[in-house]
């Protein structure tokens, strides 16, 4: 025994958890599990078509960019295969494999990488690149098609197309699906709305494993629920919540580690500004996107929400409880 | 029974098996030790021997004039060979004395003192006397903290040993709980305070009725029971766990009137006292997964850790460790070699195999938030990493890496194994050089 072992140097902790980003990615993959699965039962082959098309997609973005931008070496952590799948989960069956194509790329490649890469995007990127694919195949829709005509594909027959969703039923004031249909498994609209039960199973994996916490999803739910019993009655304010993309938002989008603020009071502000935002939108004005416009609104607002709820360090609050207390004494005390 | 705790923090693993229930045990003597003459806060001592010298066990061999220093001592009868730089646990040179163990040891003999009437001079002196500082780890002088230019009401004793694997000052309630109360009993008496308590985790009941055993039907002294938590031993946390008061940001515990003082630091407060015994001694855990054979040992101050580790059965199955640790996991020193001697504030000995170690590459911060919620001074560990990585020193104050004393709780939970202590540790160099 002697000085030439070749002893490993750093500095303290010695010890660590066996917390990694990977392993938190593959739990959210998980999590997502009971979510895909109901939408294929529904949708079928094309929803298995849909996600597929976006997995790749996520996947050859991620090395892309990996690529140009010289990460090469970084450690694969999984987080394109989860933006991947949520953005698979955002559209519809009818989604054409280009619009997915886009919102992958712009998603992970311009809202993830070119923003400095895991940890430095300021938007959540799978809804980014969702709300950009929409806006894509809004705006170039005909031409697109037209010249990837023969390129175009669905695994099999779409025959849910006519059907409206249910959030807009919920806009029209039509009939709706009876409610425990809507909570368990009902078609319509995207992949993640068919079913608030499965992605509430999922919500609670990711909860139980300390991925997230409860303060994001409970706030954005409870007031979105609350401003629905003022401004639509008890049974629609239900409707509100299990409706549309609100359940994913809450649950999947908008407890993003990185861009979502990290103390629970932040969380909060976060999550009750989220609910304010989904309700006006839903209510004032158009039916669609309001829950993505609203997380990606606040996104935005992090840092601030970060710096206005800093907490005082350990021994601060007391030390100026004291210091006030002494100079309301002295200042009634006579001169 | 009420257990008492602080707020966020972390419930550890705290691989403490293996050598809680070992008695402490002595090794054979080295044939050399080596006794850094700064093992301490403060002013370093002055050789008061020269090579070729024939020592004593407890002669002074380093002393200094300066207010906040402690002396030195021979820990063995031996004769001095070298006084020369030689490496210490941080990796630093130090000048050193170097003596060679003789062959014959004679039995040191004591004086026997009545330690009821001393005053609190009197027990500063013996102390002072003796060399002694704490010995948790932080080696501040203790005849400086206990001459404190402000009231103290409450004298706690640290027996939290909240660092995973060390278990001697575990061993020393146990073993001298006799001796442990009557060294907190002097520290009390030399502050003047009206309060003593013994902070003691849950997960050493057989400690905590060894003080209760000595302690029974007395006036104004208690063992406060704390939850199993790191860092309950960290001297802000404890004293909140104990009496509920807060120790305001970059102040001292005699700020809120409490003074507090590790397990072995009161034993050697008794020790001084009483025999006039200085400090060249103590106890340390040898532990780590790759150790052959976890103990708690008595050492003399000075022995290479080499000695101590071959003593204790050396590695595990033969196979070199991966890394060596002085100290506790959380907050020791990881070292380069192993000729390094042990001084007044080592706790431990840690050997650590290869699987033992996380060696992956650090990835961003992707703010989840494990960190904000576990530290124990309620700072921003991801937001000062991430200033502090992109040299922005100023912003990482501002988040609270001033105040940070290092316990690496949030390099602990970190998923993306960021190195945030040791970028805390560069803000404060850097903001100490401005």
């Amino acid at each position: 025994m002697s000085n030439d072992l070749s002893l490993s140097f750093n500095t303290s902790p010695h010890l660590r958890s066996k917390n990694t980003v990977q392993q938190a990615m593959y739990d959210v993959i998980i999590a997502l599990l009971p979510i895909s699965a109901v939408a294929v039962y529904i949708f079928g082959i094309n929803a298995v078509f849909t996600i597929a098309v976006s997995l790749v997609a996520a996947t050859l973005t991620d090395l892309v960019f990996r690529k140009i931008l010289g990460r090469w070496n970084t450690p694969f952590d999984g987080s394109a295969l989860v933006t991947g799948l949520l953005i698979a989960l955002t559209f519809t069956v009818e989604a054409s494999w280009w619009t997915l194509v886009i919102a992958n790329v712009i998603g992970i490649g311009i809202a993830k990488e070119l923003m400095g890469g895991i940890g430095y995007n300021l938007f959540n990127p799978a809804l980014f690149g969702r709300v950009s694919g929409i806006l894509f195949a809004g705006l170039f829709f005909n031409q697109v098609n037209t010249t990837f005509a023969p390129l175009s594909y669905q695994a099999g027959p779409v025959d849910v197309v006519t059907q409206a969703t249910p959030l807009a039923l919920l806009k029209m004031g039509a009939e709706m699906p009876p409610m425990a249909q809507m909570f368990v498994a009902n078609q319509g609209g995207g992949l993640a709305e068919v079913s608030p039960l499965a992605l509430l199973i999922g919500g609670v994996y990711l909860f139980v494993r300390g991925h997230i916490k409860w303060h994001i999803p409970v706030s954005i739910i409870g007031t979105v629920l609350v401003i629905g019993l003022i401004f639509a009655g008890p049974e629609l304010a239900v409707y509100h919540i299990l409706a549309g993309g609100l359940m994913i938002g809450a649950l999947f989008m908008a407890t993003d580690w990185v861009s979502s603020p990290v103390t629970p009071k932040g969380m909060i502000i976060f999550g009750v500004a989220i609910g304010i935002l989904i309700m006006v939108f839903r209510l004032a004005l158009s039916p669609t996107e309001g829950t993505a416009f609203a997380i990606l609104i606040m996104n935005a607002f992090v840092p601030m929400i970060d710096r206005l709820t800093k907490r005082p360090v350990f021994g601060e609050a007391p030390a100026k409880a004291q210091a006030q207390a002494v100079s309301a004494e002295t200042a009634g005390k006579p001169a | 029974m009420s257990v008492k705790t602080f707020n966020r923090g972390l419930f550890l693993p705290h691989y403490k098996e293996s050598t809680e229930d070992k008695a402490i045990a002595n090794i054979a003597l080295p044939g050399e030790v080596v006794i850094p003459l700064q093992q301490h806060i403060g002013a370093p001592c002055k050789a008061v021997v020269s090579v070729g010298d024939k020592v004593k066990i407890g002669q002074k061999i380093g002393d200094s004039e300066a207010f906040v220093s402690a002396a030195v001592f021979a820990s063995v009868d031996g004769t001095v060979t070298a006084i020369e730089p030689r490496s210490n646990f941080t990796g630093a040179d130090v000048e050193s004395v170097v003596i060679e163990v003789a062959e014959k040891q004679e039995e040191p003999s004591w004086s026997d003192r009545d330690i009821s009437n001393m005053s609190g001079d009197d027990i500063r002196a013996a102390i002072k006397e003796a060399g002694i500082v704490g010995m948790g780890g932080a080696a501040f002088p203790t005849n400086v903290k206990l001459s404190p230019p402000k009231p103290v009401d409450v004298v706690i004793i640290n027996a939290s040993e909240c660092e995973p694997f060390l278990t001697c000052d575990h061993r020393v309630m146990v073993e001298m709980a006799e001796e442990l109360v009557l060294g907190a009993k002097l520290i009390a008496k030399a502050v003047d305070a009206q309060q003593l308590i013994f902070g003691v985790e849950t997960n050493k009941p057989d400690g905590i009725e060894a003080i209760k055993a000595q302690i029974e039907g007395e006036e104004g002294i208690e063992v406060a029971v704390t939850d199993v938590k790191y860092p309950q031993g960290a001297e802000k946390q404890l004293i909140y766990a104990a009496t509920g008061r807060e120790v305001p940001p970059g102040k001292l515990p005699l700020e809120v009137g409490v003074v507090v003082q590790n397990v072995g630091t009161a034993v050697a407060v008794y020790e001084a006292c009483r025999f006039g015994k200085p400090l060249y001694e103590r106890v340390l855990t040898v532990s780590g997964d790759a150790a052959a054979n976890p103990g708690n040992v008595k050492v003399p101050i000075g022995t290479t850790i080499e000695h101590i580790i071959e003593q204790c059965g050396g590695f595990k199955d033969g196979k070199e460790p991966g890394k060596v640790v002085l100290g506790g996991p959380m907050t020791g020193f990881a070292q380069t070699r192993l000729d390094v001697p042990v001084v007044k504030g080592t706790s431990g000995i840690l050997l650590f195999s290869e699987e033992m170690l996380v060696m992956s590459e650090h990835m961003p911060c992707v703010r989840c938030s494990r960190c904000v919620d576990h530290c124990p001074m309620y700072l921003y560990p991801n937001s000062i990493s991430m200033n502090a990585e992109k040299g922005l020193y100023d912003q990482a104050a501002e988040w609270g890496a001033m105040d940070c004393f290092e316990c690496g709780i949030c390099v602990y939970v970190c998923p993306s194994n960021r190195p945030i202590v040791q970028l805390v540790r560069d803000t404060k160099k850097a903001q100490a050089a401005k």
